[in-house]
């Protein structure tokens, strides 16, 4: 694996782990307002 | 929900000038183009050490006020930081491989400790899941809220404590060995983490708020909303 592609691998991952946890922030809200 | 959107909104452009800068910054001459994971583990794991100051903060002012929106402040915060610490630990795993040829040595002062931080806030959320009971779930988050800060500076000075595998601080008081452009891109990193970080438990503490306003109105209703049985429903 070029060092590139471990670089973007390693922003891809953080910031995929920060959206999916916005994502469930999301969609807990939701539920708890229905 | 509007502040939180905007939050989200202003976050989200700070992090793509950090992002920007992260990948046009000069690379190291030692460690190429690894170094730039710099620029997501520092603001990471400084967002994680705010993130259990305003827990420890908000620890305090829920022992001594006893009002529920210190306990919200509290717990919320530590999932967000929670969340932050573990993408520290995996994009350090991720750069020590690359460069150290190993991704943890549980001889190292900074990886133990930032695990046993993580593991001891991981078990912060475990206590209030195991809790029923609001007041008494508070109190005692609350004390581990206040306790567990200890390891914020711990962790933090273990690398100049023990002198192990971990480089120690990129920005000291006497300087740094770091060119400008890197640690211009590293600080917008810290700025806009931070930023995300408010978005973040902003959007936390409106579940809670929203949770526990279901919780009450669940109580209140009592029996009268749950829809009957389908063994109780009459033949018409």
């Amino acid at each position: 694996m070029s060092e590139t592609a471990v670089v973007v691998s390693t922003f891809v991952i953080s910031y995929g782990l920060i959206g999916a946890y916005a994502a469930y922030l999301h969609l807990r809200l939701r539920k708890a307002e229905r | 929900m509007t502040k939180v959107r905007v939050l989200f909104g202003f976050a989200g452009a700070a992090i793509a000038v950090g992002l920007w800068l992260a990948l046009t910054a000069p690379a190291d001459a030692l460690q190429g183009e690894y170094s730039r994971i710099i620029n997501v583990h520092v603001p990471t794991i400084w967002v994680a050490y705010l993130a259990f100051f305003v827990t420890s903060v908000g620890s305090l002012m829920w022992l001594w006020r006893k009002t529920p929106r210190w306990d919200r402040l509290a717990s919320s915060s530590v999932e967000v930081g929670v969340l932050f610490t573990g993408i520290s630990l995996i994009t350090g795993m991720i750069w020590g491989n690359a460069v150290w040829g190993t991704a943890w040595d549980w001889g190292d002062a900074r990886l133990t400790t930032t695990a046993v931080m993580f593991f001891v806030y991981l078990g912060y959320l475990a206590l209030r899941g195991a809790v029923d009971d609001p007041a008494v779930r508070a109190r005692r988050s609350a004390i581990l809220g206040v306790v567990a800060v200890i390891q914020v500076p711990l962790t933090y000075f273990a690398v100049n404590l023990f002198r192990t595998l971990h480089q120690t601080q990129s920005l000291r008081p006497d300087g740094s060995t770091m060119p400008d452009e890197m640690i211009t891109a590293m600080l917008v990193n810290v700025i806009a983490f931070t930023m995300l970080y408010a978005a973040l438990l902003t959007a936390r503490l409106e579940v809670a708020k929203a949770e526990e306003a279901a919780a009450v109105e669940s109580a209140l209703a009592g029996d009268a909303v749950k829809p009957p049985k389908l063994s109780e429903v009459k033949d018409v």
